[in-house]
């Protein structure tokens, strides 16, 4: 049995449900994120699993123990908030040592505790600031070590970055990665930035409408997303409309091209996927789908640059590398561009 | 640990007996004027009283007065210092707070000896001169709510920038002022004035002291004379505040509609 | 600057009288013509404040330390040492100390249960609107609410005697009495608390709660070690008021004990009335000595205060 099992998990407020029987296992020491929109259920679930929301039905069970009816201050969870939840009123060394502190743990062992945790998020001299002295980052670094302190079983962070810079947003959540594989903690982190999400964990769980649409490594939830929410919200996607003229081997129609997809299709319309980087420039071996497209936009993003084009009526977004000895196309431009069938999905109509 | 929700709604039943218990009795001592049933007898005879109408018309004519000055001279400041003198601000707001500090009778009896027949300004020598030392002085005691109800006003809108940009479009003062400022602040000026209004009308001390016609020694005075009508008095004096606070709830609610209109 | 009265305090006059022609940037010489003008703005203002506030008060403070002729003395404040004055002091310190510390417990409480205890969210609406009302209904006709009330034909005390058979003057219980003058003067010192601490509550975060909470901290903990030391600035702040709210207040203990209960308000208003003391100047130093009271729980409030909030900017 895995270490966090959330079995039928339902939770309705009035006739609203928020969540809908929501199922996971998490094995020890893994991280698993809950991306989607807001108002999709994942802080609610994140709130069950902490005790603050009582489920309308189903299991919650934490190393083989149902915690259903157990409080929040009996559950041994660590969590962290959005933002500003440390307490004004005690310092950064206080904030940290409060759980300890609210255990009787001695004092002695409690202060070597909290050196240890300052030192494990960085801010080792930090200790005697108050929180109003603390830059955004910082504060949540802090509360990092604040929920660790207790050693908690399991690791909750409810957005903890949303309120960030994004520079700071970005260092921090490869800090928390870092920190929560050398504690080997079993960590579930909520958020809706889908880059953060894919960057940062294990397995993803992504959830629309109170329901898990799909729960896979970012791996599997990027490169075969399982529904069109997830295909949609996960990364930017080129829509392309085809009609489906021999449903056995797959061929369909583009525009004036056709081609064969190698695998049956349903028979009528169907929606063709695929990612900006599985779109080239210029015909290439094994890519017989084959578009004349007007360069748009050209955008420079650095190592990529992302080039907008219409083809028909299809709008392309494509990434090419950024090489020195290979200039984009400029705006206006008439190109080819080709695309493997492997890379396209079909998106139910 | 028990249900914080039990406890919750135990302190608030107590909470509600004791302010309910005080309200009940005025009411039903003030039906008793006639032995053995209930009636308005008491309110009745108060109302009839000339000195009542007398006494009252007084003091709402005070307060209608305290009210016009308080606004005159807070509305204006707290927007020249807004805008002008904001590091004016901690000492005016310093010096309207003072009133809560320092005991109106204290006030009072520094305006009886500054003031007096023989002073350099002998305002308590004629009654005309007593009455204004009277406004005056309720207006200092409606001045720290007079005051942070204006200023709350002004906080919630961005005067500096709406007052330039009217400029830059070529308005003039009295423009901004009656245009911009005075529909913006409205509300918060009705606070004050049913505020300043509910504190004058039963006020005491200032104009016994000042032997004003005022209400507020005349409830006094029926206190120690009459059995029953104090108690009708009392249920009108609460009627006239719930009317005040009523007006100032609905005042803040039509505000925050404006606003959130914008 | 005589012209500052006859400026009344209605708009300030346009800011630049414009001497030169419109287009040219504005000169320098300008700016101490228009500083003048700016404190111009507040001038209505301070005059007003100075005239029926500061200098009353300070006329009184120094008249504590005059002798009618006007030399310079202490023999005024020597004179507060007897004790028909420094027992009404001590009466008045004690029921201000007790009515505003009650007031702020029983109103954290009320406040705490409407905003924090899981009650109807129209009941929150309905006790801030009451106290409202409530802390501005003191004076003269609160005192005859409580003597319809509790006094000898009083609703409370012949429901108790005819429905109970409890004999309320029996008990000892007596409206016209320190206890009395406290439950009295309570009627607007909670209210007042209500409505100055749900701000300051509404202020706690749910995070903080919920965080001391996922630390294993209970519900006493939490108030304990988070809330509380958070809510202590409000709570000075509003004790202070309260003892000088309570303090200064005459209305409420003259309609309700003629003037039996020597408080030192009631001595200073008939000092005023009829000088009883048979010295004017003594006034003054009673009313100073009031001055001093309410000056030194502000003080106290301002030094705990600061001290308090080392975590706050």
């Amino acid at each position: 049995m895995a270490f966090l099992q959330i079995a039928h998990l339902e939770k309705s407020f009035g006739t609203t449900r928020v969540v809908r029987d929501f199922d996971l296992s998490i094995e020890k020491g893994e991280f698993v994120s809950l991306l989607g929109p807001s108002g999709c259920g994942k802080t609610t679930v994140l709130r069950m699993v902490a005790g603050f929301e009582t489920p309308s039905s189903g299991a919650i069970a934490i190393d083989g123990r149902d915690v259903i009816a157990l409080r929040p201050n009996q559950r041994h969870i660590g969590m962290v908030f959005q933002a500003y939840a440390l307490f004004p009123n005690l310092t950064v060394a206080e904030n940290v040592a409060f759980g300890l502190k609210v255990k009787r743990m001695p004092a002695d062992l409690r202060a070597a505790r909290v050196r240890e945790m300052l030192a494990l998020i960085g801010l080792p001299d930090l200790g005697n600031r108050y929180p109003f002295q603390l830059s955004g980052g910082q504060q949540q670094r802090v509360a990092l070590a604040r929920a660790l302190a207790i050693k908690p079983h399991v690791l909750l962070l409810d957005e903890p970055l949303s309120a960030l810079d994004a520079r700071i947003r970005v260092s921090l959540r490869a800090q928390i990665r870092e920190i929560q594989r050398e504690l080997q903690i079993t960590t579930i982190f909520v958020t809706h930035d889908q880059e953060e999400a894919l960057s940062i964990s294990d397995r993803v769980v992504v959830m629309n409408g109170g329901v898990a649409e799909q729960v896979g490594t970012p791996f599997e939830i990027y490169n075969r997303p399982a529904t069109r929410f997830v295909a949609q919200f996960v990364g930017t996607l080129n829509l392309i409309e085809a009609d489906v003229i021999a449903p056995a081997t797959g061929t369909v129609r583009i525009g004036t091209t056709e081609v064969s997809l190698g695998r049956p299709l349903p028979a009528g319309r169907v929606t063709l996927a695929c990612r900006p980087e599985a779109v080239s420039l210029g015909a290439a071996e094994g890519r017989p789908l084959l578009l004349w497209a007007e360069i748009g936009k050209v955008e420079f993003l650095g190592a990529v640059i992302r080039l907008r084009a219409q083809a028909g009526r299809t709008a392309l977004s494509l990434d090419m590398f950024n090489r020195p000895d290979t200039p984009p196309p400029a705006a206006g431009d008439r190109v080819q561009v080709s695309i493997s069938p492997a890379d396209l999905l079909v998106l139910e109509a | 640990m028990g249900s914080p929700r039990f406890w919750s709604w135990a302190a608030l039943v107590a909470g509600v007996l004791y302010f309910f218990l005080p309200l009940a009795g005025m009411f039903e001592f003030s039906l008793r004027a006639r032995r053995g049933e209930y009636s308005l007898q008491a309110y009745a005879n108060v109302l009839g009283d000339p000195q009542f109408r007398d006494t009252f018309l007084y003091s709402v004519v005070a307060a209608l007065f305290t009210i016009v000055l308080g606004v005159l001279i807070v509305a204006p400041t707290a927007f020249w210092v807004r805008l002008k003198l904001p590091r004016l601000r901690p000492v005016i707001e310093f010096i309207t707070l003072l009133p809560l500090v320092i005991p109106p009778i204290v006030i009072v009896f520094g305006y009886i000896r500054l003031y007096n027949t023989s002073s350099w300004l002998p305002l308590t020598g004629t009654a005309a001169g007593t009455n204004l030392l009277l406004v005056f002085g309720y207006a200092t005691l409606a001045l720290p709510y007079m005051y942070r109800a204006v200023d709350t006003g002004l906080r919630s809108i961005d005067i500096a920038t709406l007052t330039e940009a009217a400029q830059g479009m070529g308005a003039g003062w009295f423009t901004i002022i009656t245009r911009l400022i005075l529909p913006n602040i409205l509300s918060s000026l009705l606070s004050g004035a049913f505020l300043t209004f509910a504190i004058v009308i039963g006020e005491y001390v200032f104009a016994a002291l000042l032997n004003r016609p005022a209400f507020g020694p005349y409830m006094v005075w029926m206190g120690g004379n009459k059995a029953y009508e104090p108690a009708a008095l009392a249920v009108i004096a609460f009627g006239i505040t719930w009317v005040c606070m009523g007006v100032i709830q609905l005042a803040a609610r039509l505000g925050r509609h404006n606003r959130v209109q914008r | 600057m005589t012209d500052a009265t006859l400026a009344e305090p209605v708009a300030p006059a346009p800011v630049a009288p414009a001497p030169v022609a419109a287009e040219s940037p504005a000169p320098r010489p300008r700016r101490t013509a228009a500083l003048a003008l700016k404190w111009l703005g507040v001038a209505p203002f301070m005059i007003f404040a100075l005239l029926f506030l500061i200098l009353p008060t300070i006329h009184i403070v120094l008249g504590a330390f005059q002798t009618p002729e006007g030399a310079f003395t202490l023999r005024n404040l020597a004179g507060l040492a007897v004790p028909q004055v420094v027992r009404p002091f001590m009466l008045s310190i004690r029921l201000s100390l007790l009515t505003a510390g009650l007031g702020c417990l029983i109103g954290l409480i009320l406040a705490a249960a409407v905003t924090r205890g899981g009650l109807p969210g129209w009941i929150r609406d309905a006790m801030l609107t009451f106290s409202g009302v409530a802390s501005n209904f003191a004076g003269v006709p609160l005192a005859f609410a409580f003597i319809a009330t509790l006094g000898r034909l009083g609703l409370v005390t012949v429901v108790l005697k005819e429905v109970f058979g409890i004999n309320l003057a029996a008990t000892g219980f007596n409206l016209i009495s320190f206890a009395g003058l406290t439950l009295t003067y309570l009627y607007f010192q909670i209210p007042l608390m209500i409505l100055i601490i749900t701000p300051a509550l509404d202020g706690l975060k749910r995070e903080w709660r919920e965080a001391a909470e996922i630390l294993g901290a209970s519900g006493a903990q939490y108030w304990r070690m988070v809330a509380l030391p958070v809510l202590w600035p409000s709570l000075l702040g509003t004790f202070a008021l309260l003892f000088a709210n309570s303090f200064g207040a005459v209305a409420t203990a003259m309609a309700l004990t003629g003037s039996s209960l020597s408080i030192v308000p009631i001595i200073l208003f008939a000092q005023i009335r009829g000088d009883v003391l048979q010295d004017p100047h003594l006034g003054y130093a009673i009313a100073f000595g009031m001055i001093v009271i309410t000056g030194i729980a502000n003080l106290v409030y301002i030094v705990l205060r600061s001290r308090a909030e080392k975590w706050v900017r």
